[in-house]
């Protein structure tokens, strides 16, 4: 093996003109929102830069990040995993298995020791032993903790990783807990949504590959730049919600005309995610463009604040019925409501009886 | 020490043991062991799913018409086959009729998923067991470009593109950052192309890769996202508008041109790159025949896209329904979701606990309580296992089977059934495979059948994407644009206590979900899935499944790099995430969880 | 003459509620100076503000029928929510107000924001209203401000559930602001210590319901000791004045 190659290299032994390359560069800065100005500053980073090795592991999961990623339209993921950066581990596409696959592991952490950047996906179960999940004969936790130990930045991809997702929703039967749960001492970048949007996770990528610097967190560790706003901030539907129009049931008039969908139940308002302004799938479209409510995937506990399609969380009561903030409230409205109708009768009867007694009592209220 | 299995293989455990662990390139965590004998051949193989999330634990007490935003989370590889399943499952219970849009638009998505699932598996997830990508370096391009003219007219073939692309990979290949092709058993005996072959196929391999995102595009459209678009009880939730004001709010004309453009694109990578390159790999692999297993025995098929909206008989089904046992192709049984004594799950060999574990449970009353423990002669501690004992319980996966069957499911059960029944939309292509190859019929029941199965069936799919929009599209111009049924939306219009059960094909094979909803809410939720079918381990009786079954009698060339292990194992495609679940049916308490 | 007094020293704070519980009166004076200026002001702008914010908030949380027209014509929601909005922060500045005066106003004045829990003696008061609002005591203690049930009450189901709101309705607010906003890195740790914004969210509509529980029951007992107590009740939180009626003079 020869010399290693930086960015560029690789772009011209790929047989890249530096014009396209140029192109390229400015092409990514619009895409990371950054001004024309960053595009040398990109384009200086990559050539002078190694390709950053990247190890990537699935936990407990579904591989819908892995999915997603590999959907990315811009930058195309082919280039992402030949040019950009070093794919060494990854469950889904590496040639290797076995203890060939676990031999790539431990050569990166060997001798990237400190470079090299920990994607996860999925998280590690901890009940019975961390056994619910296991890789190589051992529970996942320990792969995780041992290349944690030694990555440069790790990455928790979807909402697996950030916060639990589905299996970690109640009663979590494996006691499924995210990676920063596990793993305190190096800096996470959380980029939650399951999955997260296939541009977000390379462009989170490729902004700490190009600028060499972790991209500035919000107080949950989420990316300003994607995860800044919620998706009901730059809804395109949002003039629909300020005037007091929305789909009243599915496939009616109203949501025919494509009139904002809070009253079925979309957690737009409540949810901090690109949907609304990247899209999906190069920007085809985005669940609330296409019909359906949000349902607020990138949230913590979005599966716990179901149904998807109420306003108000079901609340499990101490009788165990099923229930919410709402039926509740009435509920208690029209007990407290009987309850002093009785009193007040009770009151009044007490009263006509007993005018004198009546008379001589009195409580501040 | 030979061991006879009821099912027909003969085990043997005493030579060399291999251990995978992990098996890569497949959805979740799977570990496969073998023994193989003094001429290396695999004599006895152990198929481990080692992963649970207890899914269906924690959909109980969830209302139903979220059930598939969760069961959609089962896999995000097969995203949307589940969210099928589990909406027909809420549908049958509630008896809720759905539009004939809706039942369009979803097999458009459905078909969409299996075009990009069997193209993503052939060339993300498969093609390396059979592509040496290190030999593709010393291809002549222009050599190349001849073979690839010779079986396609697919435009990206000239000496220069494959020129280009050689230069891309040597390069690669010389900055010493090998990525996800490190390690890789470059160089292998087993690879039979030659360099031309590989360089043509590695160019497919990134062409795939970047085409695949496009297929998907489709279910952007009808769900908003992919992976993991969205679903609806009672119909779709994208309306349809396309000659009122507002129409850009809904699936109007510039949707569906997008969507024909997509499915116009896809039938021709399908059958311009795709069928061919897996012709001609196929045509070098001739000679190995191996991987058969259950195939010419015991396959099953639930069948799938009913033509038409809330008939789920065999008869309005385009993908076949029914099982053969026995390898008697004469005989195509019909097969009954609801029938307590037709599919059961067994647990004698998984990490579970019934209370008499020589009994199967069907669905409906199945029970699950985890109970995870290494047998007596397993090598290593609990945390750190060196090796399996298959004698005693070795699975996070259940055994199930279709009365007292192991049973082989996926494209090539529907095609074997298919050919079975004699319908021409699969026995005709299967003719043409076979003639073009040169082989007989036996040759079906391998490796290489299952990955032909699938590869066929991905063109089906593809022409029926076609089918199903000129539907949507008549239906359209007929003034139908009703996409979802409301009426009994409400939970307050429900029965109060109700089952039932839906099913689809996904890419792996038969699915179903059994959903008993009590008060408006889930009281119990089973999916028994094609991997559970696949992989799962033995059963009481001493059965194997399908993977154990095919990979034994396959010789391993070098017990170092077991190349042949994968290719058996990839050809099913497997997906741990769906295999690995479990739901307690009367809602008790997982016993033998902690938590800390 | 009526022999009137102003109740208790003046300025004694929070502190002073340490050691002094509601104030039981053997033999009350005739009229009594129970609510300042600033109290009875407090109490019907908050009164003013709760009904229009539990009116908006059902309506933002179930909105009336959609509106015709264009959608950059109308501009209702936006409107019903700016009134949410608006009565929210005035809610929010009284209360800010109402616990400053709640150190500088008379005893009366600290009463509801800290009931002496840690008091045997009064939880025994409590017990005693308890059974006399269930008519099994015949005679009432009296008490010139509130009584102890009064007080546990007032601070359980009508404090807490205040500034509950008060406090997830600035945080939602300050999403609204946004994240880089002042206002978020004033109000944001309220996710941090609820959890999500539809968590938050769910919390501040559970507490519209506890303070419209509240409403009822308060209007009603006002009601109820005003006739049957007879002493001044309703009329007291707006002149200020407590009268006992039968006492004679």
């Amino acid at each position: 093996m020869t010399s290693p190659a930086t960015f560029y290299d690789v772009f011209r032994q790929q047989g890249i003109s530096r014009r396209s390359f140029n192109k390229f560069c400015s092409l990514t800065a619009a895409s990371l929102g950054l001004s024309p100005a960053f595009a040398s500053e990109i384009a200086h980073a990559m050539e002078t830069k190694r390709r950053t090795p990247v190890i990537w592991l699935n936990g407990l999961e579904c591989t819908c990040c892995s999915e997603s990623f590999i959907r990315s339209g811009h930058p195309l993921v082919s280039d992402v995993v030949l040019s950009m950066l070093s794919l060494d581990y990854s469950h889904v596409l590496m040639a290797a298995a076995g203890h060939q696959a676990e031999a790539a592991l431990e050569e990166t952490r060997r001798e990237h020791a400190g470079e090299y950047i920990l994607a996860v996906e999925g998280n590690p179960p901890l009940n019975e032993d961390g056994m619910f999940c296991i890789v190589g004969g051992r529970p996942f936790i320990e792969q995780l903790q041992e290349m944690a130990a030694g990555a440069k930045a790790v990455v928790a991809w979807g909402s697996c990783a950030s916060n639990g997702c589905v299996q970690a929703a109640k009663p979590n039967p494996t006691q499924a807990t995210p990676i920063h749960k596990v793993i305190k001492d190096k800096p996470i970048i959380k980029v939650p949504g399951c999955p997260p949007i296939a541009e977000v996770m390379t462009g989170v990528l490729t902004y700490m590959l190009t600028f060499d610097r972790i991209p500035p967190l919000d107080r949950l560790g989420r990316p300003k730049m994607f995860y800044g706003q919620r998706i009901h901030d730059k809804c395109y539907r949002r003039p629909h919600f300020d005037a007091g129009q929305f789909a009243e049931a599915w496939d009616d008039e109203n949501s025919r005309k494509g009139y904002c969908l809070y009253k079925m139940g979309c957690r737009g308002p409540t949810t901090y995610n690109a949907c609304s302004t990247v899209r999906w799938n190069d920007g085809v479209s985005f669940p609330i463009q296409s019909g359906h409510g949000c349902i607020g995937c990138s949230e913590e506990n979005f599966w716990d604040n179901g149904p998807f399609y109420e306003r108000l969380a079901s609340v499990h009561t101490p009788l165990g019925v099923e229930s919410n903030a709402d039926k509740i409230g009435v509920a208690t409205v029209g007990v407290i409501g009987a309850g002093i109708v009785a009193h007040a009768a009770a009151s009044a009867l007490q009263r006509a009886r007993n005018p004198d007694n009546a008379a001589k009592t009195g409580a501040g209220e | 020490m030979t061991i006879q299995t009821p099912n027909g293989f003969s085990l043997d455990n005493s030579g060399q043991r291999i251990v995978v662990d992990p098996v890569t390139r497949i959805e979740g965590h799977l570990r496969i062991e073998v023994n193989i004998d003094e001429s290396n051949i695999i004599r006895n193989a152990v198929s481990t799913g080692t992963m649970w999330r207890g899914l269906e634990v924690i959909l109980k007490g969830r209302d139903p018409r979220d059930a598939w935003a969760f069961t959609q989370r089962i896999c995000g590889v097969c995203t949307g086959t589940h969210a099928l399943t589990s909406v027909r499952a809420v549908e049958d219970a509630l008896a809720i009729q759905i539009p004939e849009n809706a039942n369009i638009i979803r097999n458009i998505m459905q078909l969409t998923l299996q075009v990009h699932d069997h193209l993503v598996h052939f060339y993300h997830l498969h093609a390396l067991d059979w592509v040496d990508v290190v030999s593709a370096l010393s291809a002549d391009p222009r050599a190349t470009s001849e073979l690839a003219q010779s079986i396609s007219d697919w435009p990206k073939s000239s000496p220069g593109y494959f020129r280009d692309l050689q230069t891309r990979l040597t390069k690669f290949v010389e900055s010493g950052q090998l990525g996800l092709f490190r390690n890789g058993y470059w160089g292998h005996a087993a690879y039979k192309l030659p360099p031309e072959a590989n360089l043509m196929a590695v160019a497919h391999y990134l062409e795939a890769l970047d085409f695949q995102k496009e297929i998907t595009k489709i279910h952007t459209v009808f769900g908003g996202k992919n992976p993991h678009p969205n679903w609806l009880v009672g119909g779709v939730p994208c309306p349809i508008n396309v000659s009122d004001t507002g129409a850009v709010g809904a699936i109007n004309i510039e949707r569906l041109n997008l969507v024909k453009q997509i499915i116009d694109q896809s039938r021709v990578f399908v059958e311009q790159v795709y069928l061919p390159d897996l012709m001609a790999i196929a045509s070098f692999y001739k000679d190995w025949t191996y991987g058969g297993g259950l195939s010419s025995m015991n396959v099953m098929s639930y069948g799938d896209i009913p033509e038409y909206a809330n008939d789920y008989s065999a008869a309005n089904l385009l993908l076949p329904r029914g099982a053969i046992i026995n390898g008697n192709l004469n005989e195509v049984h019909e097969v009954d979701l609801r029938d307590s004594e037709e599919i059961q799950e067994f647990v004698s060999h998984s990490w579970y606990s019934y209370a008499d574990e020589d009994i199967g449970l069907h669905p409906w009353d199945g029970v699950t309580e985890p109970n995870f423990e290494l047998g007596k002669n397993a090598k290593g501690t609990k945390t750190r296992i060196d090796q399996i004992d298959e004698e005693a319980k070795y699975s996070w996966i259940k055994s199930p089977r279709w009365k007292g069957h192991a049973m082989e499911v996926g494209p090539l059960a529907r095609y074997i059934i298919g050919y079975a029944q004699n319908n021409p939309e699969f026995k005709e292509p299967v003719e043409k495979l076979l003639t073009d190859l040169d082989l007989p019929v036996t040759a079906l029941f391998s490796t290489l059948g299952r990955t032909a199965a699938r590869g066929l069936e991905c063109v089906w799919a593809a022409e029926k994407l076609q089918y199903f929009y000129g539907r949507l599209i008549d239906n359209i111009r007929a003034g139908d644009t009703a996409t979802a049924n409301t009426e009994r939306w409400d939970p307050s219009s429900w029965p109060k206590d109700v089952k039932g059960v839906g099913f689809t094909e996904a890419p792996r094979g038969a699915l179903g979900h059994w959903v008993h909803i009590k008060d408006t809410r889930i009281e119990n939720y089973q999916a028994v899935v094609p991997t559970t079918w696949n992989a799962g381990p033995r059963d009481g009786q001493g059965n194997i499944g399908a993977y154990e079954a095919a990979l034994l009698d396959t010789p391993v060339d070098n017990a170092e790099q077991p190349l042949e292990i994968l290719r058996t194992i990839h050809s099913f495609d497997p997906c741990l995430a769906c295999s690995t679940h479990v739901m307690s049916p009367e809602g008790e308490e997982l016993a033998d969880v902690k938590v800390r | 003459m009526a022999s009137t007094s102003e109740s208790s020293k003046k300025s004694q704070g929070l502190l002073h509620s340490l050691v002094s519980h509601a104030t039981e009166v053997e033999s009350p004076a005739t009229k009594v100076y129970v609510y300042e200026t600033p109290v009875r002001l407090w109490h019907w702008v908050n009164a003013l503000c709760i009904v229009l914010l539990c009116v908006t908030g059902y309506l933002i949380a179930a909105p009336p029928p959609s509106v015709p027209g264009e959608a950059s014509f109308s501009f209702l929601f936006g409107n019903i929510r700016l009134i949410h909005f608006a009565a929210g922060e005035v809610l929010a500045l009284a209360l800010l107000y109402r616990v400053i005066w709640a150190f500088i106003g008379n005893s009366h004045a600290h009463q509801i924001f800290l009931p002496p829990v840690w008091s045997i003696k009064w939880w025994g008061e409590v017990w005693h209203e308890v059974r006399w609002y269930l008519f099994l005591v015949k005679v009432p203690k009296k008490y010139v401000g509130h009584n102890p049930l009064a007080q546990l009450a007032m601070f359980g189901i009508f404090v807490l559930p205040l500034f509950v709101s008060v406090f997830t309705g600035l945080a939602l607010n300050a999403e609204g602001e946004g994240i880089e906003s002042l206002w978020y890195q004033a109000f944001g740790w309220v996710f941090a210590l609820l959890g999500d914004s539809f968590t938050v969210h769910t919390i501040h509509h559970i507490s519209m319901w506890v303070i419209i529980v509240f409403s009822m029951i308060h209007i009603y007992v006002a009601v109820r000791e005003d006739i049957m107590s007879r002493q001044s009740l309703v009329s007291t939180m707006i002149s200020g004045w407590r009268y006992f009626k039968d006492d004679k003079e």
